[in-house]
This record gives C-alpha cells, structure tokens and sequence, in this order.
C-alpha cells in the first residue's frame, strides 16, 4: 500500500525542525544506495517556504513545508535519461545516485522545486522520504519524528480515513498523483479597524460586508476592539462597505488577488 | 545498513548553571554523531506510570508529548562540534609576552600561535601566581557565569571560581564579575518592590495558572514575550504546544510589542504595535482609563492595595499637572488613543493573564523598573490572583521554584557535583554590568547597591557596595564566559577596558574561537557536551523530570578537554611548580574523586529516592523520568490565596500588600526621582537619553528592538550552516557575507532607499555594527529591529568603533537600568542607519576583508590562527 504525508499548517509553528532534520540526516554522510551525501547547505529536500502576509498591525507569517509529492505520474521520473528513478512498494519515490547520469531533466520538471543538483557528484537529488531509516526499523522519516506537534504524518493513505477528503495539494504537483497533501493551506485574507475620528473611538458593531469580483460574499461586525477580519478567503477584488447606524457608509476596495491585504484604520464619519 | 553503532543520551540544553533541559538522542556511526533526535519516553514508560497529567476543557485535551520537543538548535547542534570554528589547540596571543611587552592594545587584532597544553598551564600558573603575590588575590576577576552547554560535573561555567577557591586563606579571595538577572531586569529592580515576588521578580508562586488560564481566562497579553523563540535553548518546544492549546479552546493571544515576534507571527488574535520602551506610557494610559471610567476592582484595591492614593494622583495629574490621558499615552508610545482606550475597556470586560518569557524591550531598556511595576499594578486593578487573572512565564519552569505547569513528584539535582558558579551571594565581586567602568575608571571607584546576583531578595537592593573598596584593582581576567562584547550593556566600552594596560593577562577557555575569546592573551580549547561523560537533570520542559546519563559520544574534537579537566590542569601546574603554596590542590579541587565517582556520589545526593530508583538503573536505562505529583490540581492556583485573604496569605513586601507605592524604596532612596516609590514615566535621566524626543534623535532618529534572538541563545550556535542559510537568521549580502539580519519596515526601507539584501550599517555615539536588511512589515514604522548576540567581526575596537559581524550590543547604552538599580540596557535604544558601500569598506578594511571566512559558517579559526607550516 502506498503511504503518504499529510501536513496540518494548523499545527505549524514554523520551528524549521523538520528542514533541518533532513539536513541533519543527508549532509556529511551518505546512505548508499539510497542517497548519497546532500551538500552542506543549499539543498532543502525538505524546505519550509515561509511567507510574510498582511501589513502593519494585521501581519501572520505562514509556512509550508515542502518535499518531494513522491507523484504517482511523476514527470521527473518520465524526464530521465537513465532509468535512475525506482518506485518503492510504499510509494517513495527515489533516485538512485549510482544510475543517475547527470541529465539534469527531472531537476527542471519538477513543478515545485523538490529535486536539486549536486554539482560535485554529478547527479540530482530528493527527499527519500528516509527510506534507509524506514527499512532499517523507523516508522516514519526524520521530519515528522522532530514534529513536537504531529503536524507532518506519514502514513498508510487509508489511515488518514476522511482527513484526505478535505485536504489539498500544492498547485504545481495536484493532478500527478501527488503523495504529499495538505491541510488548512493558506488563502488570502482582508482585516482592519472602523474608527470615528471626531469621537476619538473605535466603532464597535459596525457592519462590513466584502463583495469580490468572482461573486464571493461575507459579512461580519467590527469587534470590541472595533476590529474586523475576513479569512480564508478567495485571492479576488473586493469592494469593502462598511456601514453603521447614524454613520454615512464608507466603501472601499481591497486587492488581494496577490497578496493579503490590511486595510488600516478606515475612518468613518457620522452622516 | 548500518544506520549507527551506538546511541547515548546528551542534554543539548543551551542555559548553563546545570539547569535547562532538551534530552535528546545522540546516535553515533563510526566515531561522528550520526544524528540528533528526540528521546521517545514511550519505549521505556507508559503514560500511567507517570501519572500523566492532563487538562480537559469541554472534550479538549492538553497533554505531555512522550517524546523530547527538541529545538532546531539542539537538532542541529552537532554542527558546533565540527565546526571549523573549534578552538584546535591551545593557543597564545603571538605578541603578548609575559616576560616582556604585553602589547594589551593588541588584543583582537593579534593572531595565536599553537602552544602545548603544558605550555599553557604553565604560563597561567606562573601568570596567576604573580598576580597573586604582587597584587592580591583579588586583582583576579572570574568571569564563570552566563549561559551555556548544560553540563554538571564539567560545569560549563565557574570550574575555576571552584579551583581558586582553594587558593585563599578562605573562599572567595578572588573578584568575581556577579552575573545580573540579565533577561528579568524590569521584574528584579522594579516589579519585586511592588509583589516582593522573589527571587526574579516575576510572579511567585505560579502553581497551575495555565490550567486555570485554560479554565477561566478570556485572554492572554502576550507583552513583549516569544515563546516560539526564547524558551528554546532552555525547554524546547513545550510552550508552543501551549500556544496552540490556548487557540483550540479559544483563549485570545494578544501581542503588545514593536515586532511581529515569531509567536506572534503563529498564534496571534491581535497585534498591537508599540514603540519600543514605551510600554510604561501605554499602561499609565489604560490605568487612566479605568480610574476614570471606574473599570477597576475597587474592593480589591481597597483589601489588597498600599498607596492606590498616590498612584491615582500621580495618573490623573495631580502629581505634575499632566493626566495621563490615552491622548498624552499616544503621543509617546505610537498607539492611536483610540485604541487604547478600546483597548482598556475590552480589558476590562474580561479575565485576562499576561504572559512572559523576559525578553524584548519590555523588561532589558531603561528604566525597565518602571513597566515592570505598572504590570503588577494594572494585574491588582483586575483583581490579581482571582480566576483567569495572573501573570506567568513560558520559560525556565522550575528555576526557584516557578512552575505554571503541574508539578513533579521529584524534582533531581546534581548540586553537589556541579562544578558550575552557584549564583549565591559573591564575597567581592563587581556587577557584571559594570565591568568596563571597573576597570577604565582608575582614578575614581564606582559603587552601587545589591549583590545584583538574580537569587537576592528585595531587601539586597538597599545594600551599598563600592569597588575596589580596601582591595587592589582587577589585573588578570579569567573567563569560561567570552561573550561580553556581544550580550551586554555597551561592548564597546567593555573591548576597551580589557585591552587597557592594566589588564596583564587575560586567559579564556572556551569551545570556539568567537567573540571576547579573539581578546585573549592564553586560549584553551574546551570539549563539547558530546566529548564528556556527565549527567543531568532536565527539569525545565514542563513534561516528565528526567535525570540524565550522558556517556561520551565522540572524542575529543582537536586537543579539548572539558571545562573541568582544563582547570583541573592549571591546578596541578600549580603544585608542580609552586608546591609549597599548592601542595594538594588538585585534590582539593576534585575532592578525590574521579568523574565517576563524582556521578555515584551526586546519584546519592540528588533527591532521587535511592531505593525506589536504584542507581544500576539509572547507569543501564540512561534516564530516570519521574512522575507527575499526586494531586497536581490541589495546589492553589498562583496568587489565589493571597486573594482570596490577604490577611493570613501576605505578601512579601513591607505591608505585606500590593505596594503602589513601595516603602522599601521610599524609605532607602527618598531622593531617587527615576525609580521613586510610584511608577512613573521617566522621559529620559541618569545619563540616559534614549527617546525619540530626545536631542538625540536628531542625528540617531530610531528606536531599536534586540530581542533574544531566534536562531541562537545570545551569542550560542551563530555558526550553524543550516540556520545560517534561514533569510531570518542571515542575510547575504552582495559580498557573499551573511550579516546579521536589520528589520526595516518598508515605508522607513523607502525613505531610507534601503531595499532587500542591503547592507546598513546602525550607529550612534557609541560605536556602528553592520546589518543585512530585510525589509518586512513584521516591524513597525520608526523602529528598526535586530536580534542580540550575533557573533563579532571587528574592523575597529573600541567606543566610536565598527562591527561586522552585527553584534548591537557593541552600541547599547552602558549605564545601568538606573543610578540606583544596576540592570542592563541592551534593546529599546536610538540608532541611526544608512546603507553602507561595501566596495569602500573593503578597500579600507583590507585585512578583515580577507578573513578566514566561510558563509556556511562565519569567520573560521584559522582567521586567527598563524599558520606555522606556511610560516616555515
């Protein structure tokens, strides 16, 4: 049966454990014939994307850790020159550095940038999901045995059960049979404060309604604090009003097509 | 497939003082430390035999992990052993000549010529014996204190305050630099005169307040405090677990702070930016708020409060003719007053704690004392010590006592084994933070109050001490504890006392080649945790206390030898030359026992009931987990006796209350107008100047945050490669230089034309460090942000000199908290910054330029080090 990892970014503190595991692992030593030895620095075959989103005093930081999807239909493994790629019985998908030649093709196939090339040994490398530690007693690889928080399993597919259902894969590998899935995978967010500057207060249950271009609505009311925030929503244009009793309605526009959006203090004026 | 030949067991903690925890696995193949994981407890025990601990709210459950919750720095910490940056050998500044120039002027520029372990006792037997005779024994300053590898036998930190004091006609005849409780500064000289709260400052007792927290608080205030950052080197990564509960069960985590920490950056429900250290101003502005809007505990102040009358006059004006409205607040913290008063109403409203793990601006600027009582005071309007309304720690859970988690049922300690500096009252000493002054201010002595040593009680601070009193000035330096330069408060000042002429010698053991080690005139080179045999006591994760037996991993990386050992050497050059003064002092020093000896007596001294946990046991399993107390949930929950009976549970102030207004500080210093009796604001005094309303911030226009950093214990594990190629630990500069991290907001980053990769350079009077920018709106507008301890890359020494290395502390300001209070100022002080043209640097600086250096790691030992062979 082939396993896979499922990574909750819910539970991920952005700690770099489960990157610097790998390290800890694959650098200064190889695990012939399973991998040979990964550079000092430079190749993360286990890598935490981080991001900054938001702007000042809405910021969040996420972080996706990313590894090889070990792809069913993988187009790295398609790309070889040499037959180098060889699918285990539990679905880890490794290359064996003694076969690889060097050809470089599946290091530019690989939709997210999981396979690296070491240039001293003349061949590409990936996350082997540990196989040698799997085969020599392990239950799981190096990064989810540093998780303090379980955030990254690995398992039988089937005994995730119904979690797999609402899990997602990242972009560039879903539809190739990705064994890596995720979840609560970050979308875009729009969050702010309504402020009656005359009053010298926040507004408290002042209504704010995003309308986006694609058709998405939500409602919500400014809180105690008179701050509102809209998350997990879809990257779009949207049109922000805001609007409260004895106040003349504000409408604005929030971009988050790219990147997650605070719109700051919007000061709102009796009508 | 051989994946390892054998595993022991290390503590990778990163405090020092035989405390911290972080037991993780050492696996070891063909001589290397193969890899580092965590320990899985479940082989060995099962939850029940521990009697495991839970928390249960509404089907929610909180629980101990059974396995370590090892840090990156721990996982990663074999790569500090094979550092091309371990001291090799040991080592001799090539133009320090005991016999006749010491060229002190030199140090940090000279290079080290490899000498013999022999040779080197031998120059520091014969340098101590001089000194000794010709000065005194206290012309000798120890610096054996500070954080470090966690070892007990082989104390990382004060083996040879242990040696000298057998070199006296009683103990103690030596000076020793008394270490401040440097991360608790606002909390030890302030709040403590409020709660008399011993021995931090902080809270005390804190028994079961996350519990309670979890039963009962709407709401944590995550002031200045990081959790996903601090705790790290000490207990791993049990409070982020705690961080991610406190979510799930839908307690809100706000942070108050100038930075998007990296707990903030997680966990938080609300950001509220603040300059830096001007937290007291914002407090003052919500106190105004409650009295006004009467939003406070009247019946508590009432039975729990001294002096709520003269903090109330104060608040509203009638002190000084200012009320400190949310408006006056605003205009100095940077918060709009419409927030804070929002801000003092939702608060109101609701059960909230403040969290803590000591570090930021909050507590370690100046006059620290004043936010730090504010803290206590606004915690007594909300009813301190009622349900959901305490204040608690996420770090160093255990350490005198503080423990907001459940307790154990056995607490182990190695004390009578650890080699380590005990922290207790020093004989002579001078404060730690006063070091540079000590020693450049010859015509003039210094003084201040306190032992300033963390495990002093209120009353210590009223005690007068002045230095070099009747005894002779400091003439030799020995340090175990090189990281001055880059921890405390104006390293500038302090390159400059130690190359001044009346520092004849200057020895230092130490693992790496970094920092003040690169001033010193003898090196010895100190093994690692993983090249000793020793024991623990992990008693700091908030999971299962855990004792510890640590089998040596590797040999000895080059000529290392452990701390212990290194001293223990000295000592015996003492005898062979000197037999008549030394005769039995290595027996002395090591009691007669050898290191396994030592290991079976401490087994029998540690607390552990011997019968029920025999110590074959302990030598066959490797560890000893201990169970949690029975009846955990029955201790009171932090200050809930005291307020639920102020009468029978008093407090250990003079009034035995909440002191608005201290009596211990109003009767010992009546003309103290920074740290009065009241908290107040202090705009700027006793010589410091550090407001952007100050003359000042003409020239020096921002406020700088230095937390305690995230990829390294203060100035520990800077050269990790797989840190160092993390854009928050190093940024890489166009020259392929990884420069310590400069957070600029991007508003400021246009102003300033500074973008991404960038290299800046911060400076005011006291000196310029470099910096690689990182342009982020994880700062806030007029502040600039740099973690603390980055490891030096001198270009110039000295007060008005350059780093490259981006060690801030060269330029932090180097009074103390107050006159009255000797606490440290490292963050929260003005800078200036302008990019820098590396091109022009270089041509100035050709030899730092062409350092030993590798990105990977950082400058290398071999930058110091004069190659014999090529000189042949």
């Amino acid at each position: 049966m082939a396993k896979a990892f499922l990574i909750d970014l819910s539970h991920c503190n952005g700690c770099y454990n489960c990157q610097i595991v790998c390290k800890d692992e694959h650098c200064d030593k190889d695990w012939l014939p399973y991998a040979a030895e990964q550079p000092e620095t430079g190749q993360f075959w286990m890598r935490i994307d981080e991001k900054v989103r938001g702007q000042v005093p809405w910021v969040r930081v996420s972080y996706i850790p990313t590894l090889c999807a070990h792809c069913v239909d993988a187009p790295c493994a398609a790309a070889c020159n040499s037959e180098a790629f060889t699918r285990r019985s539990d679905g880890l998908l490794l290359i064996n550095p003694e076969a690889c030649t060097g050809c470089r093709n599946c290091v530019d196939s690989c939709p997210q940038g999981s396979i690296y090339f070491n240039d001293k040994l003349n061949i590409a490398q990936k996350c082997t999901g540990c196989a040698h530690l799997l085969d020599n007693g392990w239950n799981v690889p190096r990064c989810v045995d540093a998780c303090a928080h379980d955030a990254i399993q690995f398992k039988e597919e089937s005994e995730f059960g119904a979690l797999l259902s609402k899990a997602e894969q990242l972009p560039g590998v879903c539809g190739l049979g990705a064994q890596v899935y995720y979840l609560h995978l970050p979308k875009r967010f729009i969050a702010g404060s309504v402020v009656d500057l005359q009053a010298d207060e926040v507004l408290i249950g002042a209504t704010v309604a995003i309308e986006g271009r694609s058709g998405f609505t939500a409602t919500t009311e400014t809180d105690d604090l008179g701050d509102f925030k809209f998350d997990q929503i879809p990257p779009d244009e949207y049109t922000l009003t805001i609007t409260a009793n004895d106040y003349t309605p504000l409408t604005v526009t929030a971009n988050v097509t790219v990147a997650d959006f605070s719109v700051g203090d919007l000061i709102i004026s009796k009508a | 497939m051989k994946i390892k030949d054998k595993t022991v067991l290390q503590n990778l903690g990163s405090c020092g003082f035989g405390g911290a925890s972080l037991v993780g696995c050492v696996d070891v193949l063909d001589g290397k430390v193969a890899r580092i994981r965590p320990l899985h407890y479940d082989e060995d025990y099962t939850p029940e035999d521990l009697n495991e601990w839970h928390y249960d709210i509404d089907g929610h459950i909180f629980r101990p992990k059974m396995k370590s919750l090892l840090p990156p720095l721990a996982l990663a910490y074999k790569k500090r052993a094979y550092s091309p940056n371990r001291v090799p050998c040991p080592l001799k500044r090539v133009d320090w000549d005991p016999d006749g120039e010491r060229n002190p002027q030199n140090r940090g520029k000279s290079g080290y010529v490899r000498i013999s372990w022999d040779e080197a006792t031998t120059l520091i037997a014969r340098e101590l014996e001089r000194i000794r005779t010709t000065y005194g024994n206290r012309a000798i300053l120890v610096q054996g204190e500070g954080h470090g590898e966690t070892k007990i036998v082989s104390g990382a930190h004060g083996c040879q305050s242990v040696m000298l004091d057998h070199i006296g006609p009683e103990k103690g005849e030596y000076t020793i630099q008394a270490r401040q409780p440097d991360s608790w500064e606002g909390w030890y000289w302030g709040a403590k005169h409020v709660w008399g709260c011993e021995s931090h400052g902080q809270q005390n007792p804190q028994d079961n307040v996350i519990w309670d927290i979890s039963k009962n608080a709407d709401a944590v205030l995550f002031w200045g405090a990081d959790p996903e950052t601090t705790p790290w080197g000490w207990g791993g990564l049990q409070p982020s677990r705690i961080c991610f509960w406190f979510t799930e069960i839908g307690v809100k985590q706000i942070h108050i702070a100038p930075d998007v920490n990296y707990t903030n950056a997680v966990h938080a429900d609300r950001w509220i930016p603040v300059l830096p250290n001007t937290d007291a101003a914002l407090q003052l502005g919500i106190a105004y708020v409650w009295m006004t809007e009467g939003l406070y505990d009247k019946d508590y102040v009432e039975s729990h409060v001294e002096g709520y009358d003269w903090f109330e006059y104060y608040v509203l004006g009638k002190e000084d003719g200012v009320p400190k409205t949310p408006a006056w607040a605003a205009e100095k913290c940077g918060v709009p007053s419409y927030r804070i008063k929002a801000f003092a109403r939702w608060w109101a409203k609701r059960l909230v704690s403040i969290a803590h793990c000591n570090g930021g601006s909050y507590v370690r600027s100046c006059f620290s004392h004043e936010p730090a009582r504010l803290e206590v005071c606004l915690l007594a309007m909300q009813g301190l010590g009622k349900p959901g309304v305490n204040q608690f720690k996420f770090i160093e859970w255990v350490l005198q006592g503080i423990n907001p988690l459940p307790q154990s049922e056995i607490y182990p300690g190695w004390g009578p084994i650890y080699h380590g500096w005990r922290m207790s009252a020093p004989k002579y000493f001078i404060p730690k933070t006063m070091t540079p002054q000590a020693i450049l201010q010859k015509d003039d002595s210094i003084d201040w109050y306190g032992h300033v040593v963390c495990s002093m009680k209120r009353e210590d601070q009223f005690l007068h001490f002045e230095y070099p009193g009747d005894g002779p000035r400091i003439h030799m330096i020995w340090s175990d504890t090189p990281c001055w330069e880059t921890c405390w408060n104006g390293g500038s000042a302090y390159q400059d006392a130690v190359r001044d002429e009346s520092i004849e010698f200057y020895v230092v053991q130490h693992q790496w080649m970094e920092n003040d080690t690169l001033m010193a005139d003898v090196i010895l080179p100190i093994a690692t945790v993983f090249e000793l045999k020793d024991v623990a006591a992990d008693i700091y994760t908030g999971q299962w206390n855990t004792v510890v037996y640590e089998e040596q991993a590797i040999e000895p990386v080059g000529e290392a030898k452990g701390d212990y050992e290194a001293v223990g050497e000295v000592a015996k050059k003492l005898e062979q030359l000197y037999p008549e003064t030394y005769a039995g002092l290595y027996e002395k020093y090591t009691n007669g026992r050898t290191i396994d000896e030592d290991i079976a007596y401490g087994y029998t001294q540690s607390g552990i009931p011997n019968d029920e946990y025999p110590f074959e046991k302990f030598l066959e399993q490797k560890y000893l987990l201990f169970p949690t107390e029975k009846d955990w949930e029955q201790r009171p929950v932090g200050f809930e006796l005291f307020s639920k009976d102020p009468q029978n549970y008093p407090l250990r102030t003079p009034s035995g209350k909440l002191e608005f207004y201290s009596i211990g500080l109003a009767e010992n210093f009546p003309d103290d107008k920074i740290r009065g009796p009241v908290p107040h604001w202090i705009e700027e005094g006793d010589g410091h100047f550090e407001r952007l309303s100050s003359k000042r911030a003409k020239d020096y226009p921002y406020l700088l945050v230095s937390n305690h950093p995230r990829w390294r214990v203060h100035a520990q594990h800077d050269d990790i490669p797989w840190t160092r190629e993390i854009h928050t630990c190093k940024v890489e500069g166009r020259d392929g230089y990884k420069y310590e991290p400069i957070w600029v907001n991007p508003i400021d980053a246009e102003k300033l034309g500074l973008t991404d990769g960038d290299v800046a350079m911060l400076f005011n009077e006291r000196g310029r460090v470099l910096g690689g920018v990182y342009v982020t709106e994880r700062i806030m507008p007029g502040v600039l942000y740099q973690d603390h301890g980055a490891r030096t890359d001198i270009l110039e020494y000295g007060v008005g000199g350059l780093d490259r290395g981006g060690a801030n502390n060269l330029i932090c300001p180097t009074g103390t908290s107050s006159k009255n209070a000797a606490g440290e100022v490292t963050s929260g002080f003005l800078v200036g910054i302008e990019k820098v043209n590396l091109v022009e640097l270089a041509m100035k600086y050709p030899e730092a330029w062409s350092r030993d250096y590798s990105p990977t790691v950082g400058l290398v030992a071999s930058a110091r080090i004069i190659d014999d062979s090529k000189e042949a």
